[in-house]
């Protein structure tokens, strides 16, 4: 089985549609998943190592192996399938994630728990510390 | 021109070139040092073994930012695996040191909590009949901390009652979002402390550094250069003010000369050349791991367990800060992606000793977002909430997507610091195999995580257990102690009066060597339970200005 078979075949058992989401293979091609493994080289070694096998296994049969014989190629192969899906926007939207945002504020607005009396009972129950012996 | 370009021009002193003070370290303590120095008139040179930081290497507004940060930013520098790190060999320790080579230091990967230590944190033999007193107090300290305050651009709110009264800080405290209000609600059912987080990250543009945009990404480099690292509070003006800096320069060794009085640093250069910096002062700011390992590598025949180490106390007492995270889900939305990162509110309930509990001295808690859906997974990346006996199927297929979609954007962290207790044991030492990338020894830790901390540790972890139940968590995952949790490093050159029983005294200078100095948290006696950078900065220019004022007095070589 060629590299690309191999890895969408392993990365759709990693993750399956399920409910609203996709499955891996569904919405992020091999293409993809070879662009994220550019932002890790290091991984690369590991990531080839991994799709290697027998290709009577099962997905999961792979992966167990995977697991216990060759924890640097699961780790490379685990790594590069999640981040993937994670990045495709199709997955965000679903999600509702739209990435680590730029969030705008107002510094001087008066925050809520000054004025629902939250913090107040903070200082209701008094100090805290204990101060310097001697003072 | 920008800080940069300005720090190339003539950093390299000439040869042969006598500077009033050498610096080892552009991190938070010997940036406070640079600049005051500098400002005072005096001639100083700063070696730094890392680079300026490249702001478009932060990852955090991109889309790959989970994926690359898990490596390019590890906290960890034998993940991390830059060459201008030095590996630490981890092989005896429960817990892994942490922390960054380059201009702002560690603080370049820290959560920027920006918390004074307590009263009681000086007076621990006088209050709990542990460890050490300090040889100052809150109060002497006070006065630098709210000057620093000031240098870094400190975002919070004053009149916390777990404090004594003090003035406002900088600029007013960020939101603190659906995180640090649903934290605060379980601490309210509780009836327990809780107070908005105090951060080194301005709400507003101060200087160089612009507003915070509550990015989430403080722990891997801020690309909005917002949080405040002494890259840009301190070195612009340092630069203005004459301080030279080397970067890529490694110091090896600290020289001496027949008087025991230092006589510079020798370092290796970004050509793998030795160099010679000579220098009338010269002042440590390596941090709790690095200072140390280059105290024990210098000596030479005259002092073969390491320079100014008569004491034995060199490399000795590492605290670390046992830690555990709490993890805990709500059915209502979150956003538990958006910063602030470090503190969004903090707890000091359980801060101070009551002995009913089984154990001394006592924890700070900080409510923090729990970020991306790769991180909250628990497939991979930091794997603390991941039993190392589990199947991997527990964290694939169906799982996957249920855990994801249970905790991403409707969680937050709880992370629980206990105060360490010094102990000998727990030390650093010079490794025998491993090297760094200039054949310079690695350092060794050897740590273990002691009873007093167990107890401790478990105590808050039920507690905290409560209060996110009060506030209506669905799910909780609990991890104690953290592995990568050694981001404060503190103790290893002890300060006191003693020189028997202690490195430096209360300004930092060597007993052995009174031109040498350490400004970093090497010298602290005891830990407290809080981030320690406040704290570190403070003291640091507390020593500097004990030195511009008697450099009259200062022993040379």
């Amino acid at each position: 089985m060629s590299k690309d078979k191999t890895f969408l075949a392993l990365a759709d058992f990693l993750i399956p549609a399920h409910g609203d989401m996709p499955a891996f293979g569904s919405v992020c091609s091999f293409a993809d998943a070879e662009k994220a493994l550019d932002f890790r080289v290091d991984l690369k070694e590991g990531f080839d190592r991994g799709l290697d096998g027998d290709p009577a296994l099962s997905a999961e049969a792979h992966l167990e192996r995977l697991n216990k014989e060759d924890g640097a190629a699961f780790s490379a192969v685990t790594t590069i399938a999640i981040c993937t899906y994670y990045m495709n926007p199709r997955v965000r939207e679903l999600l509702g994630y739209p990435g680590q945002e730029s969030v705008q504020y107002d510094s001087k607005a008066t925050q809520v728990y000054l004025t629902d009396g939250s913090l107040g009972h903070v200082l209701a129950r008094g100090r805290k510390y204990r101060p310097t012996p001697g003072l | 021109m920008n800080v940069e370009s300005l720090s190339e021009r003539g950093a390299r002193a000439r040869r042969d070139e006598e500077v009033d003070v050498a610096i080892v370290g552009a991190g938070p303590s010997g940036s406070v040092a640079a600049l005051h120095l500098a400002r005072a008139g005096l001639s100083v040179v700063v070696l730094e073994q890392g680079e300026w930081p490249e702001y478009n290497d932060y990852t955090g507004a991109r889309p790959e930012h989970e994926l690359v940060s898990t490596k390019l930013w590890h906290p960890n520098p034998n993940v991390r695996d830059n060459p201008n790190d030095y590996p630490v060999d981890n092989s005896t320790t429960d817990i892994n040191p942490l922390m960054f080579a380059g201009v702002g230091g560690s603080a370049t990967l820290y959560g920027a909590q920006w918390m004074h230590f307590l009263p009681s944190d000086f007076r621990v033999r006088s209050l709990d009949g542990v460890a050490e007193d300090w040889p100052f107090s809150y109060e002497d300290l006070l006065p630098y901390q709210l000057e620093i305050e000031r240098e870094v651009g400190v975002s919070g709110l004053a009149g916390d009652p777990a404090f004594p009264p003090r003035g406002p800080y900088p600029f007013p405290a960020l939101p603190i979002g659906s995180v640090g209000l649903r934290g605060a609600l379980g601490m309210e059912r509780m009836g327990w402390h809780w107070w908005p987080g105090s951060n080194a990250i301005p709400s507003e543009k101060f200087g160089e550094l612009n507003a915070c945009v509550r990015r989430g990404t403080c722990l891997t480099g801020c690309p909005e250069g917002a949080k405040s690292t002494t890259d840009r509070s301190h070195w612009p003006l340092a630069l203005k003010a004459g301080a030279r800096l080397v970067t890529r320069a490694r110091v090896k060794e600290v020289e001496t000369n027949e008087q025991g009085l230092a006589t510079g640093v020798v370092y290796v250069d970004a050509n793998g050349r030795d160099r010679r910096q000579r220098a009338k002062v010269v002042i440590l700011c390596a941090n709790g791991v690095g200072t140390p390992r280059l105290l024990l590598m210098s000596g030479g025949a005259k002092n073969p367990d390491g320079l100014a180490n008569s004491s034995g106390m060199v490399g000795k007492r590492l605290m670390m800060h046992p830690f555990a995270s709490i993890l805990a889900s709500y059915e209502d939305p979150l956003d538990s992606w958006r910063g602030p990162f470090g503190q969004q509110v903090y707890s000091l309930e359980f801060y101070e000793t009551d002995e009913r509990r089984g154990f001394v001295r006592g924890s700070k808690w900080n409510c923090m977002p729990s970020g991306g859906p790769v991180g909250v997974s628990g497939a991979i990346g930091s794997k603390v909430y991941v039993a190392e006996e589990g199947r991997f199927q527990d964290f694939w297929g169906a799982n996957l997507h249920e855990n994801v979609a249970r905790r991403f954007g409707h969680s937050l962290i709880w992370g629980i610091v206990g105060e360490d207790l010094p102990e000998e044991s727990n030390q650093v030492v010079l490794s025998k195999d491993l090297v760094d990338s200039d054949g310079l020894p690695a350092p060794q830790i050897v740590y273990k995580v002691n009873e007093n901390s167990n107890r401790l540790l478990q105590f808050n972890i039920d507690r905290c257990l409560e209060s996110v139940h009060a506030a209506g968590a669905i799910e909780t995952l609990v991890s104690t102690p953290v592995r990568e949790s050694g981001w404060h490093l503190i103790g290893t050159t002890v300060m006191g009066a003693d020189p028997k029983r202690s490195v430096v005294d209360q300004w930092g200078a060597c007993h052995d060597v009174p031109n040498l100095y350490i400004m970093d948290a090497s010298t602290f006696p005891t830990s407290g339970a809080t981030n320690p950078t406040a704290t570190i900065m403070a003291v640091a220019l507390r020593n500097t200005r004990r030195m511009i004022a008697e450099r009259r007095n200062q022993k040379v070589a």
